[in-house]
C-alpha cells in the first residue's frame, strides 16, 4: 500500500509546489558547495572547473545535445598514469533523466568533488581513483533541469524531454500547460469553496483538506493545478510538455506508449539519450552503474518487467551484496525490485545496462519523505504509522499535517503556499495554495549535504567492489622429457565477478582470456584446474593455449598447461571488466 | 560545309538532350545490384524533378547508400496533407525479385499519373544492400547480415571464420563426410538430398554436413563467424528477440534499421505499408496464436493492488472498470488513461492480429486469389514464409497501426504427389462440401484424411463427425484450419521445399540449382564430398520468369492503395432553432473501404481521431465542441455530429475534418439569411 501511494507519487506527476532562491546564482568555486541547488549553468561550469583544477585526473566531454541544442557533458576521472581508462573498471554515474529530479544531478557532482579533493589525502581515495575509472552525467535531461528552475512547476512537472507531444490527440501539441495564475513560480493547487465539494478543511490545521464521509457535506472541491482551459477544449492543463519519458527510451525491452505511457515513438528517439547511449558503448569497461531519481529513499534494481523472469541467481547475489550494504549506508533506503516492489518499466535504463551492456546497476530513487519529520523520539515511539487508506486518500492524515509542521518549524514556511483567492476564468472564485515547486520531492537545502555524502559513499563501496584481480603461477614443475606442468591462479578480491553471469549466459560479448605464449615453447594441452587436491582438469579440446573464463566475485579460477619446449613464456589475462595481467616465467 | 555544321550542331543538341530527359532504361531480364538500384532510384529523380525526391536514409557498414524515392504531388512540401503509403523491400537482403518489384512499382507510377495525383508514395527498393549485395558477390551465398562485425562464436577474433569456396564453382554449397557419429543419410527416394537418420525407422547416420569451408580460427566449429553481424530484416521493434546471432543488439541498433524507423515516425501521413519480401499479407492474413496477451475485457488485479482498490484479485474485470476503480485514487483533476493502466499493470503489448482487421485481410486475400486466377498466376506453390519477429511488416501493424500488407513474388511450384489416392481430402474439396457431404464420407475414409492431415492423434473421426452434426464444426472452417497447418513430411523424410527445388532445377533451370555431390580433398576433414542445394535457387526465379511475375501482381498495391480509408464530409444540416439559434449538424464520412483507423490503430492510439473543427467570426457555440474527436469510422460508414451555435447576424462557418492518414475535407455552412 505504501507502496501505491510512492508509485502514484512517482508515476503520476501532479499536485503541489518553491522558494529556495531557485534563481539566485550559486558562486561556484572548487571545492564546490552543497548548501544548495546548482541551475543546469552552474553544473556545466562546475564540472569545467573541477576539470580545470584537475586536468591530470580528469578529461571532459561534451556527448552530445538534447532536443532544444543544450550541451550533456560528462566528466571522467582516471589517472593516465596508472593505465589507460579501458584498462581499468568502469563505473557510471548519472542524474536527472527526468527534469525535476534535480537533487540527482548534486550527488553526481558531489562524488565528483569528493574524489578529486581527497585524491592525494585521503588514502582509500587515492587508492580507488588510480585502479577505476569513473564516468559521470550529471545532468542527463539538460533541458528539463532548466525548465524547472525557470519555469513554474510542481515538484512532479517537467519531467520529459523536450519533445513535443499531442498528449490529447487533439491535433495541437503542447497547447494547454498548467499557468502559474498568481505568477509565484510554483504550479500549486486550485480549490473552490463548494458545499457539495468531496472536501473539507481539516479541523486540526486549516491549510489542509480531509475527504468528507458519504452523506456528509462537504466544502471544498479540488481543482487540480493551476491553470486555465488555454485550448478551449473543456479541460484544463491536459497537454504540457512532451511526455516522453528519458528513462522509458532505452533499447532493452522497450514498448511503445500504449503500453507504457512516456515510451516515447522508439527506443533512443531522444537525442541526448541517444548520444548517451554511444557514449556508453563506447566504454564496455564499464560494470558498475548508478542512474540518480527522486523521490521515495530507494535503491531499485531490475528486472524491471516481469515477463523476463527473475535474474540469474549468482547476479542477485552480487546485487544483495551491495544492496544491503547501500541499505546501510543510508538509513531509511530500501532497495528492492523494480517490477515486483514497484511497477514495470520498459525501456529503462539500468536495464539497458544489464542486459545488453552486461553492468550491474541500481536506480537511486533519493530522499524520502519520512526525513521531513517532526516527532521527539518519545513521540515518535508512540505514534502508530500511517494506515494505508491515510496515505492512500491523502489529504489532511497525519503525515501531511507534520509535514506541516517540519515545514513551519524547519523550513520557515517555505514549502507550503498558504491559501490565497484569485479570480479564475472558468472557476470564478477559487483560492491558489500548497505545496511549493521545491519541496515534496526535494530535500531542502540544509538536508542536502547528508544526503549528497551518503549515497556518495553507496557509489564508493560499490566502485570498491569492482573486480580486482592477479595473477599468480603457483606451480612450475617437471612433468616429463622436455614437458612442463604449470599451473595459473586468477582470484578477484571483490564482490564483482568479471562478467555478470546473464551476460555468460546470454553470450553478450567473449569472456576473459588467459593465453600462454613463447617462442620455444608449444602449448600441447591446456584447461580448466577444478580440483586442485583431486587433480581434476577439464583440457579445452581445440587452441589450448587460450582459455576462456570468468572469475566469479571473491573467488578464483586455476588452470592447467603442459608445455614442451624451453625459455621464456608469457602468461597473458586479459578482462572487458577487469584489465589486463601479463606474467613472464622461465622454463629451463 | 555550312551544312554540314549546321547538322552536327543539331546532332550534338540532339545527343545533348537525349542525354538528358531520356531514362537510362531499366530492364527486367536481369537482378540489378544495389548500386544499380541506387543509379536507377537517381535517374527516376533526374527524369521527374517535378514530382519525385531521393531521400538518402543512411549508409551501410558495407558502405552503400540506402536510397528512397518519394514520388507525388508534394515533394517539396515538408508537411503534406495527403496520405502516403510506404513501400519497403528486401529488407532482409536475400530476396532479389523483392527489389525487382520496387523498381517496377517506381515505374508504373511514374507512368501512371492518376495514382499519384492525391497520395505520396514513398519507396526504399532496399533496405539490407549489404545483404542484397552477396546475390551479386562470388563466391554465392546467402546471407542476410549487414556488414556490421560480430563476434558470432564470442572467442578473441571477429569475423574470422567464414566460408571458402573450394570446388571452384563460386557457389557455397555443402560438404558431407563420411563420420561414425554423422547424422545424415541421403534420402532414398531422391539420393541427392539429405535427411536425418531415425533410429526410430531403423535408420542409421552415415555422414557429418558441414558448409563449404575451412575452420580457419581451428577451433573445432566450421564457417562459424563469417562476415557480417545484423539482419536488418528483423531489427524492429515489434517482438523484437533479443539475444540471437544475427537480430543484432537491440530494436534499431543499426542505422539501416533506426534511421528508417526515425523517418517514418517523423511523417506521419503514412497511411498503409507493403513490404516486398518473403511474406504475403495480402495472400494469407497475418497469424495469430501468439501466447501471452492479455485479454482487456479480462484483466487480473495483482494481490497488492487489489487489497489496495478493495477489490477481488481473483475476479478478471474490464479496462474499463478498473480505470474508473483507479479515477477515485488519482490527484483531482487528474484523467486516468488506458496507457496508465497498462504500465501500471505491466500488461503488455498487443501480439497477436485483431479480429476486426483480419476481417477485411481475409476479404481481399479472396480478392486477391480472384486478381492472380485473371492474371494465370494462381498455379499452386510452396506456401509463403510467415512473418519473422522483429519483422518490418508486424512492426507496421503493430506499432504503427496502419493496415500492413506484403507481397512476395514467387515461391518455388508444388510438387504433384504421383501417387495422390482420389479419395484424398484437400482444403479444395472440403470448401466445397456441405455438413451432409462430409458426414457421408463415412468414419473410415474421415479417420484417414485426420491422419494424413496430420491432425493430433486425440482427433478421433468420431468426434469431428459429431461436431460437424451438431453445428461447432464446418467443411469450410476445416479447410481454413488445414490451411494453417504446417504440410505433413513426405513418406522419404527429405524436406519437402529441397523436393519441389529439386523438381523445379530439372524440369527449368537445366539441374543448375542443384550441385551434384563430388569428391573433395579437404585440408582437415580429409575425403569429403561437396554439393548440394544452389543458395538462392528456392527464393528466386530465373531472370526470365521475372517481368511476368511482376506485371502479373505488383499492381495489385494500387487496388489496395485505392481501398484506403477517405474522409469526408458527407453533408450538413442547419436547422433554425430561433432568436439568433441554430442546430447545426455534420456527416463525416468514411468512403474508403478500409476502416479509419485499423483496429490495431485505435488499440495503439498512434492514429489521432478525426479531428472536426469549427472555425469564422461573430458566432458563438451553445452546444459541442470547436474541435471535435472522432475515435474512428469504419469504412464506407459515417458518423453524425451536432452543435447550438448562437450567431446573431448572418455568418459564414469553416467546417474542417482533419486526419494526417485519411485526407481532410472542409464545408462551408452559412447560418441567417445569407442565400
Amino acid at each position: 500500500m505504501k507502496r501505491i501511494f510512492i508509485l502514484l507519487i512517482i508515476m503520476i506527476f501532479s499536485l503541489s509546489a518553491v522558494y529556495f532562491s531557485s534563481n539566485q546564482k550559486h558562486k561556484v568555486t572548487i571545492p564546490l558547495s552543497f548548501d544548495n541547488y546548482y541551475t543546469y549553468e552552474t553544473v556545466v561550469e562546475a564540472v569545467k572547473a573541477l576539470n580545470k583544477a584537475y586536468p591530470h585526473l580528469t578529461k571532459l566531454d561534451m556527448v552530445g545535445k538534447s532536443e532544444e541544442g543544450r550541451e550533456i557533458y560528462a566528466l571522467t576521472v582516471n589517472n593516465p598514469k596508472t593505465g589507460r581508462e579501458l584498462d581499468k573498471p568502469g563505473i557510471y554515474v548519472d542524474g536527472n533523466i527526468h527534469g525535476n529530479e534535480i537533487q540527482a544531478g548534486e550527488v553526481a557532482l558531489y562524488l565528483l568533488n569528493y574524489l578529486l579533493t581527497n585524491y592525494g589525502k585521503n588514502d582509500e581515495i587515492t587508492k580507488l581513483v588510480d585502479k577505476k575509472c569513473f564516468y559521470v552525467i550529471p545532468v542527463v535531461n539538460v533541458d528539463g533541469r532548466v525548465h524547472f528552475f525557470e519555469d513554474a512547476n510542481t515538484p512532479s512537472s517537467n519531467r520529459s524531454l523536450r519533445i513535443p507531444k499531442d498528449d490529447d490527440r487533439d491535433g495541437l501539441v503542447d497547447e494547454d500547460f498548467p499557468d502559474d495564475l498568481d505568477g509565484d513560480g510554483n504550479i500549486c493547487t486550485m480549490r473552490k469553496r463548494d458545499p457539495f465539494g468531496e472536501f473539507k478543511t481539516d479541523p486540526e490545521d486549516p491549510r489542509l483538506m480531509i475527504r468528507v464521509k458519504p452523506g456528509k457535506k462537504g466544502e471544498w472541491t479540488i481543482l487540480g493545478q493551476e491553470g486555465i482551459d488555454n485550448d478551449g477544449d473543456g479541460k484544463i492543463n491536459e497537454d504540457s510538455e512532451g511526455y516522453v519519458d528519458g528513462n522509458r527510451n532505452w533499447g532493452y525491452d522497450w514498448a511503445p506508449e500504449y503500453v507504457q505511457q512516456g515510451a516515447g515513438d522508439y527506443p533512443f528517439s531522444g537525442t541526448g539519450i541517444k548520444a548517451i547511449g554511444k557514449y556508453i558503448r563506447k566504454r564496455p569497461n564499464i560494470c558498475m552503474v548508478w542512474a540518480f531519481h527522486n523521490s521515495g529513499g530507494l535503491f531499485v534494481r531490475g528486472p524491471s518487467t516481469k515477463g523476463q523472469g527473475a535474474y540469474p541467481p549468482q547476479d542477485v547475489a552480487v546485487y544483495d551484496y551491495l544492496g544491503e550494504q547501500s541499505e546501510r549506508i543510508i538509513p531509511g533506503y530500501r532497495y528492492i525490485i523494480g517490477w515486483k516492489d514497484m511497477y514495470a518499466t520498459y525501456g529503462e535504463f539500468s536495464e539497458w545496462m544489464f542486459m545488453i551492456n552486461g553492468a550491474y546497476g541500481f536506480v537511486g530513487e533519493l530522499f524520502q519523505a519520512t526525513a521531513e519529520t517532526f516527532k521527539s523520539i518519545k513521540e515518535a515511539k508512540k505514534t502508530k504509522p500511517q494506515t494505508e487508506e491515510e496515505m492512500f486518500f491523502g489529504g489532511g492524515n497525519e503525515f501531511e499535517r507534520e509535514r506541516l509542521k517540519f515545514n513551519d518549524h524547519l523550513a520557515q514556511g517555505e514549502l507550503f503556499k498558504p491559501w490565497k483567492p484569485y479570480k479564475h476564468p472558468t472557476y470564478v472564485d477559487i483560492e491558489i495554495g500548497g505545496w511549493i515547486k521545491m519541496s515534496s520531492r526535494l530535500p531542502a537545502p540544509f538536508m542536502l549535504k547528508d544526503m549528497v555524502h551518503r549515497n556518495a559513499a553507496a557509489i564508493i563501496f560499490s566502485a570498491k567492489h569492482t573486480p580486482e584481480v592477479s595473477l599468480d603461477v603457483f606451480e612450475i614443475k617437471k612433468a616429463g622429457k622436455n614437458l612442463y606442468r604449470i599451473r595459473t591462479r586468477l582470484h578477484n578480491s571483490k564482490a564483482i565477478p568479471t562478467m555478470s553471469f546473464h551476460a555468460q549466459k546470454v553470450k553478450l560479448y567473449a569472456q576473459d582470456m588467459l593465453t600462454v605464449s613463447g617462442k620455444n615453447i608449444k602449448v600441447a594441452a591446456g584447461g580448466k584446474l577444478t580440483n586442485i587436491y583431486r587433480n581434476q582438469v577439464v583440457y579445452k579440446k581445440f587452441r589450448p593455449e587460450l582459455q576462456f573464463l570468468t572469475i566469479p566475485g571473491f573467488g578464483k579460477v586455476e588452470h592447467q598447461f603442459l608445455i614442451s619446449g624451453k625459455g621464456k613464456v608469457t602468461i597473458k589475462y586479459q578482462s572487458r571488466h577487469a584489465g589486463k595481467i601479463e606474467k613472464t616465467i622461465t622454463l629451463e | 560545309m555550312r551544312q554540314k555544321k549546321l547538322l552536327i550542331l543539331v546532332c550534338i543538341i540532339l545527343l545533348t538532350l537525349s542525354g538528358l530527359t531520356a531514362q537510362s532504361k531499366f530492364n527486367f531480364d536481369r537482378y540489378h545490384t544495389p548500386a544499380e538500384l541506387n543509379e536507377a532510384l537517381k535517374d527516376f529523380v533526374r527524369s521527374n524533378p517535378k514530382i519525385t525526391a531521393l531521400h538518402k536514409i543512411s549508409v551501410s557498414p558495407g558502405k552503400i547508400e540506402i536510397n528512397m524515392i518519394e514520388i507525388g504531388p508534394e515533394v517539396n512540401k515538408n508537411k503534406k496533407t495527403q496520405p502516403a503509403v510506404f513501400v519497403a523491400a528486401n529488407m532482409e537482403g536475400t530476396v532479389p525479385i523483392s527489389s525487382e518489384a520496387a523498381v517496377y512499382l517506381i515505374q508504373l507510377i511514374l507512368e501512371k499519373p492518376e495514382i499519384r495525383k492525391d497520395k505520396t508514395w514513398y519507396i526504399l527498393p532496399c533496405g539490407n544492400p549489404d545483404a542484397a549485395e552477396k546475390y551479386f558477390t562470388k563466391p554465392l551465398m546467402m546471407d542476410a547480415r549487414n556488414a556490421h562485425p560480430y563476434n558470432d562464436d564470442m572467442d578473441d577474433k571477429v569475423d574470422e571464420d567464414g566460408v571458402e569456396d573450394f570446388d571452384g564453382n563460386s557457389i557455397i554449397t555443402q560438404m558431407r563426410v563420411k563420420d561414425p557419429q554423422g547424422e545424415w543419410i541421403p534420402v532414398p527416394g531422391d539420393p541427392r538430398m539429405m535427411k536425418k537418420a531415425d533410429w526410430a525407422k531403423g535408420e542409421k547416420g552415415i555422414y557429418k554436413l558441414y558448409t563449404e569451408g575451412i575452420d580457419n580460427d581451428r577451433d573445432g566449429e566450421y564457417n562459424e563467424d563469417g562476415p557480417g553481424g545484423v539482419n536488418i530484416g528483423i531489427n524492429f521493434p515489434h517482438l523484437f528477440r533479443f539475444f540471437t546471432k544475427t537480430g543484432g543488439s537491440w530494436a534499431g541498433s543499426e542505422k539501416e534499421s533506426y534511421n528508417l524507423i526515425k523517418f517514418i515516425l517523423e511523417h506521419r501521413e503514412i497511411a498503409m505499408t507493403f513490404t516486398f519480401g518473403e511474406t504475403n499479407f495480402c495472400l494469407t492474413p497475418p497469424k495469430g496464436g501468439r501466447k501471452g496477451e492479455v485479454d482487456l475485457t479480462k484483466i487480473k488485479i495483482p494481490k497488492r493492488f487489489a487489497t489496495a482498490l478493495n477489490i477481488d484479485p481473483e475476479k478478471t474485470y474490464t479496462m474499463k472498470e478498473i480505470m474508473d476503480m483507479v479515477q477515485q485514487f488519482v490527484p483531482a483533476g487528474m484523467e486516468v488513461t488506458e496507457s496508465m493502466i497498462a504500465s501500471f499493470l505491466g500488461l503488455g503489448a498487443v501480439v497477436n492480429p485483431l479480429p476486426e482487421d483480419l476481417k477485411f485481410y481475409k476479404e481481399l486475400s479472396e480478392k486477391y486469389k480472384e486478381f492472380l486466377k485473371k492474371n494465370k498466376l494462381d498455379a499452386k506453390r510452396l506456401d509463403t514464409s510467415g512473418a519473422k519477429d522483429g519483422s518490418f511488416e508486424l512492426w507496421a501493424y503493430y506499432q504503427l497501426g496502419v493496415p500492413s500488407f506484403s507481397m512476395d513474388f514467387w515461391t518455388l511450384p508444388e510438387v504433384k504427389e504421383e501417387k495422390k489416392e482420389e479419395a484424398a481430402i484437400t482444403p479444395e474439396k472440403l470448401e466445397k462440401m456441405s455438413n451432409e457431404d462430409f458426414i457421408a464420407l463415412g468414419e473410415e475414409k474421415i479417420s484417414e484424411f485426420l491422419k494424413s492431415s496430420g491432425a493430433p492423434s486425440n482427433f478421433k473421426a468420431k468426434m469431428v463427425m459429431d461436431a460437424v452434426k451438431n453445428g461447432m464444426m464446418t467443411p469450410k472452417k476445416m479447410a481454413e484450419m488445414l490451411r494453417q497447418m504446417p504440410k505433413p513430411k513426405s513418406k522419404e523424410g527429405g524436406d519437402p521445399k529441397e523436393k519441389a527445388l529439386l523438381a523445379f532445377s530439372d524440369k527449368e533451370l537445366d539441374g543448375k540449382g542443384f550441385v551434384e555431390w563430388k569428391p573433395y580433398k579437404h585440408p582437415t576433414l580429409g575425403e569429403v564430398e561437396i554439393g548440394g542445394v544452389v543458395p538462392y535457387a528456392s527464393n528466386t526465379p530465373p531472370a526470365r520468369m521475372i517481368e511476368k511475375l511482376l506485371k502479373g501482381q505488383v499492381p495489385w498495391v494500387f487496388q489496395i492503395a485505392e481501398k484506403m480509408a477517405r474522409i469526408k464530409i458527407n453533408k450538413t444540416e442547419t436547422k433554425v432553432l430561433g432568436v439568433g439559434l441554430y442546430r447545426v449538424k455534420a456527416w463525416i464520412e468514411n468512403t474508403g473501404y478500409l476502416p479509419y483507423p485499423t483496429a490495431m490503430g485505435k488499440r495503439n492510439n498512434r492514429i489521432f481521431p478525426v479531428i472536426v473543427t469549427i472555425d469564422g467570426k461573430n458566432f458563438r457555440i451553445v452546444e459541442g465542441k470547436k474541435r471535435s474527436l472522432i475515435k474512428g469510422i469504419e469504412g464506407n460508414k459515417k458518423q453524425i455530429l451536432s452543435w447550438i451555435i448562437y450567431a446573431e447576424k448572418p455568418v459564414r462557418l469553416n467546417l474542417k475534418a482533419f486526419t494526417s492518414i485519411a485526407w481532410q475535407d472542409t464545408k462551408q455552412i452559412e447560418l441567417g439569411g445569407m442565400k
